[in-house]
Parts: C-alpha cells; structure tokens; sequence
C-alpha cells in the first residue's frame, strides 16, 4: 500500500497544488478542507503523514484539535504544520502537541516534499525500534545530533526540536566556536521568507529548549549584528 | 497649562460675575413698587382725610350762624384778628417765632400813619388760649419806670382795657423798670396807681429795645378777656425822665372812652365744641370761614424734627437710601411736587372755598403733612367755610422706612448670597471642566496613541458635563475600537494576503514542473521575485505593527551594553564590509535590564539609517557612555542633516524624510527603534551634529542599578516569562 499523506487546507487552490507536488513524488494523497471532513476521513483510514493548516475557516485553532485527535490515534504519526505566522509556532511547542515541524507560508514545494520524505524516513527509523545512537550519528562534547531520526540529545538526555531547529542547531555546530551568519541559518530553514526576527525566535525557542534540560545551559552565544556561535564541548 | 494662549475670551467665572449685575433690578424694582404702594397709600389717606373733612363738613352744612356767632356785631368794633400761632411764640420780644413764614398783620396805630413818636403796630395772635400781642413802639426816649416809685404811670407803658368775664371794667398796666422781662399790675380807675399792688403774673411780656424804640411782646389768658372778647390798648409815652409827665397816649382807637374797645375775632367756640369731640390725637382739624380766619381748631400734629434715627447698623444703608432719594423720585416720578407750607395751605383753602374739596401733600416743619379741605355749604347753596383735616404722613413714612430698610437688606443679601453662590458654581463648574479636560487630554498620549479607552471622571454626573463626559468616554471607546481595528489591520491584511501569496508561490513551483518551457522563463522569475517581495512587506509591516505586543512578551536579562556594542559593531565591519564603524566604550560595564535581541533590532535598524545617509568613505561612529542613571548609546554619520522640523517626527510610524523615489520604505525602522527604547524605560532622538556635517541618533537607557532593582519590574511584563 503507497503511504498516504493527508492535506488539511481550506483553501481549494493551495490544496491542489500541494496535492499535485506530493503525488508527483510517487504518494497517495487524501485531501479534507475541514476538521470534519478529515476526521471523517481519518474514520476511514489513519494517514502515514499529515499536513495540517492551522485555521480552518472559521475555525481558528482547527489545525491544533486535528493534530491531538491524530496522535491520539496514532502517537507517532509526524505532523507538519502549515502557517501564516513564525510566532504561533510558540503555542504550538508550548502546547508539546507533538508535532513534528511547522512551515511558513508561503512555502516551497520543493522543501515540503523533501520534507515529507524526510520526515517518513526518520519515522520509519524511530519506529524499527533502534534506541542506540546511529552510525550518522555526531558528537559535538556534550552535543549528540543524529541527523538520521532528527534526534539531539544533550549531556545524555534527549531534546526535542523541530526538524527546523535541528537544522538551524546541526548548522550551528557544523564549526563549532566559530561565528554564523544571520544567512547561513536563514538557508537552514529552507524558507522562501525569513527575517532576523525569524531566526531570533528560533534560537531562542532551541535555546529554552536545551535549559529546560540544563538550567547552566551557555551553548548558543548571540553575534550581535551579525549571527549566533555555538560555544561550548569542543 | 500655557495660560496666555489657553484664554481666548472672558472665563465663566466672569461671565456669571457679569450676569449676576442684572440682580440689581432686584432692589430697582422694589423701589419702584415701593414708590407705587407709596402713591396709593397716599392716595388712600387724601380720600380717608377727604371723607373726615366731608363727614365733618356735613355737621355744619348749612349752619350759617355758628360763623356769624360772635357776641357783639362786629359792625361796632374795630375788629383786632388774631392769628393762629403756629409756631413756638416764646416771648421775647421778636415776633418771628410766632409762624413759620413772615406773614405777620400788623395794624398802624397813631398819628401820620404810625410814623410819629409814640405811635404803634399791633400784631395779635392766639396760641393754646393765650392771646399773644406784640407792638413795635415809636418812640425817641425811653423812661423806664423809677422802682421807687409807686406812681405807675410816670414812665413809658402800655396800658390794657377789657371787660372782664364778670362784666366789670378790667385795666391792666404793662411796665418795666429796665428792658426784659415786663411786670402787669391791674389799675385803679384813673390808671395812676396799681389796684392791689401784687402784680398781674397771668400777664407775661418781655420788651426789648430797638432802634426807634420798643418792641414789646406780651401775652395775656384769653379767658380774662371774658366772652365778649373786647379789649383795648394804648401806649402811655412819657419823655422827660425828670417830670415823668404823659405826653401822649397813642390808643387802638381813636375815641377815646368807656366804650372804645378793640375786638379780638378768632375761633368760634361753638363750632369748636361740635369738632371738638371728632378730634384725636395725629389729626388736626380746623374750620376755616370764607375770610380764611381759623374759627376752631381741634387736635395736634407733632411738627417737631423726628428723633434722630436710631444708631444702630441697621439704619444705615437707609441714611444713605435716603440721601439718593430726591435723585431717585425725580429720576421715577418726575419732579416730586410737594407743596411748600403756606402755598399749600392756601391752595386747599382756596379750592374748597371755591367748593371744590382737594387734599394735598405739603411740608409743615420738618415732616410732610397731608392736608385734605371740604367746603361747608350753606343754606343758599354758597360755601360759607371749610373743614380742614391734616395728617403727617408719618405712618406712610414709617411703612415706607421699614420697607427700604428691608429691601436695602435683602437685595444687598441676597446679591452677596447670589453672586457667593455663582463663585462657588462656577468654581465647581470651572474644576469639573478642567478635571473633564485633563483627562481628556490625558487619553492621548503625544503620538496619538489611546492611552485609555475610557474617563473616569464625571462620567455619573446627570447633568451637561457628565453628558459630554460620557460622549467623549463613548468617542474613545470607539476610537479604541477603531484604532484597534487599524492595529490588527496588517495582521489581519497578512492572514488574507498570505494564503493567496501562497496559491501564487506553489502555482508558480507547479507551473515550472509542468511546462518544461517555461522553467527558465525570466517572467517566472520576476513573478517569484514579486512574490517574495509582497511576502516581505507584509512581513515588515505586520512586525511593527505587533512589535509593542510581542514586546511585552520578551524577557529582560541583565545585558552588559560594553559587551554587546564592542560585539556587535566588530559584526558590522563583517556583514557590511563596504563601510567603516568606529566604536567607543567606556571600558567598563554597563549594565541594563534588556531584552538583547530588541536591543540588536533596534541597532540594526539605526545602522541601516545610518548607512543609508552617510557619505560613502566616511566612518559610522557608535558611543557608548554613561550619566548617573542612564547609559547613552549615539551613534552619528556624515551626511546631510535632517529638516529641522524632522528631528521629532523621524521616529513616528509610515513617516519617512527619504523623498519619493524609495518606495520599499514605510518609514517604520526608526519607528521600531522609538517603539524598543521607550519599552526599556528609555528615550530616543535625531539631533543634527553641531557643525551640520552629519546626523546622530541618541539612545537613552536608564542603568540597571544593583540586583534589587534589576528585578524590580521597571515595566510591569519584564518579569513575565514566555
């Protein structure tokens, strides 16, 4: 059976384009423009990957209920999530909903598929059951990046980022001690559209991220005006 | 508040001061109406004094003989009047006390008309039953009387003869031994010597000396003179004090003899006895026969001044009511006509005889009387006499003192309470207003944003204010709606064009993929571009528009400026490699309470200000340094200066001194950096360098001063955690 990704958007133009991109890449898409018709849908069959709009028509959180009622169903199931806004994202990783990364618009179709066979790929590693660190595995001192199933752990205990931060962090710590620019990390996204601001907001949410684990957590230094530097386990 | 400009025109407190003057036609109307219920209660008297004198005149209609009721027939006698003395008469020897005005009658007795010595003119008049008598004597040497001597009649003196009331012969002599007062002996028969030697004391006189001889003043009980009235007088002149021989004895009648008797007419006693009994006290009534003769006279008026007003307070303002009044009456009542004494007198006399009763107002002494006359008519139909009724209008004055007093005092009282009252209104009014005005102009903060979307202040008040405050609550409740509605407006504006920015972008990838040809179109190219450049300004702008919110979200650390400037202008030199930077620390470090990427914004976006507007080849020079409570950071460059009038509207939001042709520019950087700075606590300006060579953006911070305060919230979200 050809996996199945389900697209929830309301937009009926945006819809079909993404649904062109994806089956172009060789995947069976399933298409709701509502909550109920993709929960309707998902009665019927659970999707291997879900592409979640946040505001639904009227709806403005419908993304956020959809993705709950998905991984209650199926607690691995990766979920991306398609928004207008860099900010909301904060609810979102606040909310520990579980999804896996979150895109904003507007998009590249190029990035999104690469991104849903990535995503798969790392699922179908996560789910072999396979909790060793991986041959692709690296080891920055106290930093593990597995760049295979998207897994960071730091001083031993496991940190969860979204596939854009793992990027942003594994760009990062690809020189560690050395400064990076404001562009490199724009690139990392793989955004059409990204502002300092952007990327602040990031390295912010990576850098809570890693204190929530690590009160005396110092990695991630600011480069005023002109980027970040990770610091720390050479 | 910048007084001089802020009036414009009188204030409320003046213009309710001015109103409150319209008041005084308070006591104006009162006055007028005083000056009415005056005339009417005058009115009331002259018809009340009418109706006496009518009532009276009616027990006399037609009673000719009472007039005419004399007891001899006056035909025999020469008739002596005497007048009624209205004034205080006292005897000595000056006849001008005897009335108020000089109309004294004087008879001429004597030889050549009263001018040769010894002659002399006899007044007469009657006053409360005494018969007053006064002679101005001629005469070239005066001979008092030798004390000595028992001879009476070896000086000069006046001798009295009358019948008296037991119809025997009366002779009284009137003598003096020195000028003053005189002594009355009654005679024997042949006037030499006194009957019985004691003196006459019902006989008092007082003579003094002039320039052509005596004037002698005496008076005399009118009941002596028994009821037929008859008397006579002569002056006994004798000039040789050493003979004391009687030269000549000027008599009122020429005839000399038993009978020769001078009669005195005055009041009948019959008609007194009828008004006799109608008389009471305040009233004076008299009946007047058509020769204008007083024939009987009842009551009294007190003519006297009034006594002085008492001293309290009370009665001032009246004294000086009083002094305005003449103007007043003339200015109110044209002029005031009330008759002087005597004319008025006579006029009433005059109408009634004439058989028309009229009563008038008149001055008598020192008050004002209202005299009213009725003619008496007689059998045939023709006047015979009058009845005249006089009253002072004391009453009417009392009334009307009372009355001035009262209004003086209320108007002036009530004036103070009206226009304390409107100081006070108008004070509460002016207070309101400008509480009502302050926070109105509190509600909008000086770049015109809402501070409060609400008053508080007057907004229970049911009358105009409290509606004007509840209006304008209203009008920035709205305005608040409004301004949140632009506010949302780029989000919302980036929601709606976000989604077809969207269908445009990923129709365009799937366009590429489809038609192979268009792939490396340069219009597909343009298109994305397009797109991305739409997608950034609704980035921009959506950004300032929510960077005040997603402010308040940030958390504020201990930032060490030193540290951040020294990185961040070492950056500069690698992100833009084209331009010089300068920097200048303290050497030391500066520590704020700030969110580091705010403060980073806020440099990036004064950076590319300043690399927009220096001139190429020329440094960008950034300062850091430090006042007691603040830190400075200023960062200048060469280049044109700023308008003059730009220097404070550079940090408003879409205002941009770039000229027409950049067009990606909202004017919304050196907003953002107003908008960073004032969330730390801190201000922001564009001064133009002293030399007008450049232009410096100055950034205020205040210093986090010890760890206590650095956790003290300097604004109330910094310690608020994401």
């Amino acid at each position: 059976m050809a996996t199945l990704i389900a697209i929830v958007e309301d937009d009926p133009d945006q819809r079909a384009n993404y649904a062109d991109a994806i089956v172009k890449k060789g995947y069976e898409t399933a298409t709701y423009a509502s909550r109920a018709e993709a929960l309707a849908g998902f009665d019927e069959r659970i999707p291997d990957l879900a592409v979640l709009d946040i505001i639904l028509g009227p709806e403005v959180d419908a993304g956020f209920q959809l993705c709950r009622e998905l991984l209650a169903r199926k607690p691995t199931l990766p979920v991306i999530f398609l928004t207008e806004r860099i900010n909301e994202i904060d609810k979102i990783s606040g909310l520990r909903l579980g999804a896996w990364d979150y895109l904003p618009k507007p998009i590249s179709l190029d990035y999104l598929a690469e991104r849903i066979a990535s995503l798969i790929r790392i699922n179908d590693v996560r789910t072999s059951g396979e909790d060793s660190v991986s041959p692709s595995a690296r080891r920055v001192g106290g930093l593990v990046l597995d760049q295979d199933a998207l897994l960071v752990s730091w001083q031993g205990r496991r940190i969860d980022l979204s596939a854009t931060e793992f990027r942003m962090l594994a760009k990062l710590v690809r020189n560690p001690g050395h400064a990076v620019s404001y562009e490199t990390l724009m690139q990392s996204t793989m955004q059409s559209l990204v502002t300092h601001n952007t990327i602040n907001t990031h390295m912010r949410n990576i850098r809570k991220k890693f204190e929530r684990e690590d009160n005396e957590f110092a990695g991630i230094k600011s480069e005023y005006g002109f980027g970040y530097r990770w610091t720390v386990g050479d | 508040m910048r007084i001089g400009s802020a009036i414009h025109g009188p204030r409320l407190v003046a213009k309710l001061m001015a109103l409150s003057v319209a008041l005084l036609v308070v006591p104006w109307l009162s006055w007028l109406l005083l000056v009415e219920m005056e005339r009417a209660l005058e009115a009331m008297q002259f018809r009340q004094q009418l109706l006496v004198a009518k009532g009276i005149s009616t027990f006399l209609n037609g009673r000719e003989d009472l007039f005419a009721d004399l007891p001899i027939d006056p035909e025999d006698y020469e008739a002596l009047y005497a007048r009624p003395i209205t004034g205080s008469a006292r005897l000595d020897g000056a006849i001008e006390d005897w009335n108020d005005v000089d109309s004294h009658v004087a008879n001429a007795f004597g030889a050549s008309g009263g001018t040769a010595d010894g002659s002399f003119d006899l007044s007469l008049g009657d006053r409360e039953g005494w018969l007053y008598a006064f002679l101005k004597v001629r005469d070239d040497v005066r001979v008092y009387r030798n004390p000595k001597s028992l001879r009476l009649d070896g000086a000069d003196h006046v001798r009295v003869d009358f019948i008296r009331a037991d119809g025997e012969d009366g002779r009284i002599a009137i003598t003096a031994s020195q000028a003053g007062v005189t002594t009355a002996y009654p005679m024997d028969a042949e006037w030499r010597l006194a009957e019985t030697g004691a003196p006459e004391r019902s006989v008092q006189g007082h003579l003094v000396e002039t320039g052509e001889g005596y004037a002698l003043e005496f008076r005399m009980p009118l009941d002596m003179l028994g009821s037929r009235r008859v008397f006579g007088l002569s002056f006994v002149d004798v000039d040789d004090p050493q003979t004391r021989a009687i030269r000549t004895v000027t008599r009122t009648l020429p005839t000399a003899g038993e009978e020769s008797f001078g009669l005195v007419v005055y009041r009948s006693p019959e008609v007194l006895k009828i008004i006799e009994g109608l008389g009471y006290a305040g009233y004076r009534i008299m009946v007047i026969d058509t020769e204008s003769r007083r024939r009987a006279e009842t009551g009294g008026l007190d003519l006297g001044p009034r006594p002085p007003a008492e001293t309290n307070w009370a009665a001032i303002p009246r004294g000086a009511f009083l002094k305005t009044r003449q103007w007043l009456e003339a200015f109110t009542a044209g002029d005031a006509d009330v008759a002087q004494d005597a004319e008025g007198a006579a006029e009433v006399i005059a109408s009634a005889l004439a058989g028309d009763p009229l009563a008038l107002r008149r001055h008598a002494g020192e008050k004002e009387v209202i005299m009213a006359g009725h003619p008496i008519v007689g059998a045939g139909g023709s006047v015979i006499g009058l009845v005249a009724v006089e009253q002072t209008i004391e009453d009417i004055e009392t009334f009307q003192y009372a009355a001035i007093d009262s209004i003086v005092w209320v108007s002036v009282a009530s004036l103070i309470a009206f226009v304390l009252a409107v100081i006070a209104f108008s004070g509460r009014l002016t207070w309101r207003i400008r509480n009502l005005r302050r926070e109105a102009a509190a509600a909008i903060d000086e770049y015109g944003r809402l501070r409060s979307a609400a008053l508080s202040s007057e907004i229970h008040s049911g009358d105009e204010i409290g509606d004007l405050a509840r209006s304008v609550s209203n009008m920035l409740t709205r305005l608040r709606q409004h301004n949140h509605f632009i506010e949302n407006m780029p989000r919302t504006l980036r929601h709606e064009i976000n989604n077809p920015l969207n269908v445009l972008s990923t129709s365009l990838q799937n366009l590429s993929e489809d038609v192979a040809d268009v792939k490396d179109s340069r219009y597909l190219e343009s298109a994305r571009r397009g797109v991305l450049r739409i997608g950034a300004i609704v980035e921009n702008l959506a950004d300032a528009a929510s960077l005040d919110e997603s402010l308040q979200a940030e958390d504020m650390d201990e930032v060490d400026l030193e540290q951040l400037l020294a990185n961040y202008v070492g950056n500069c030199a690698i992100t833009h490699p084209d331009h010089g930077f300068l920097f200048r620390g303290t050497g030391a470090a500066v520590i704020v309470l700030a969110s580091d990427y705010r403060i980073e914004q806020m440099l990036d976006k004064i950076i590319d200000n300043a690399i927009d507007f220096h001139r190429a080849g020329s440094a960008i020079r950034v300062q850091l340094d430090t006042g007691p409570e603040h830190a400075r950071i200023a960062i200048a460059n060469r280049g044109p200066p700023l308008p003059r009038d730009a220097t404070g509207s550079v940090f408003e939001s879409m205002v941009s001194h770039r000229g027409p042709d950049n067009r990606l520019h909202f004017g919304l950087g050196l907003y953002v950096v107003r908008t960073i700075a004032e969330h730390h606590g801190g201000t922001v300006r564009a001064l133009n360098l002293t030399d007008g060579s450049g232009v410096v953006i100055s950034v205020q911070l205040p210093l986090a001063t010890g760890a206590g305060k650095a956790e003290e919230p300097a604004q109330d979200h910094s310690s608020r955690t994401a």
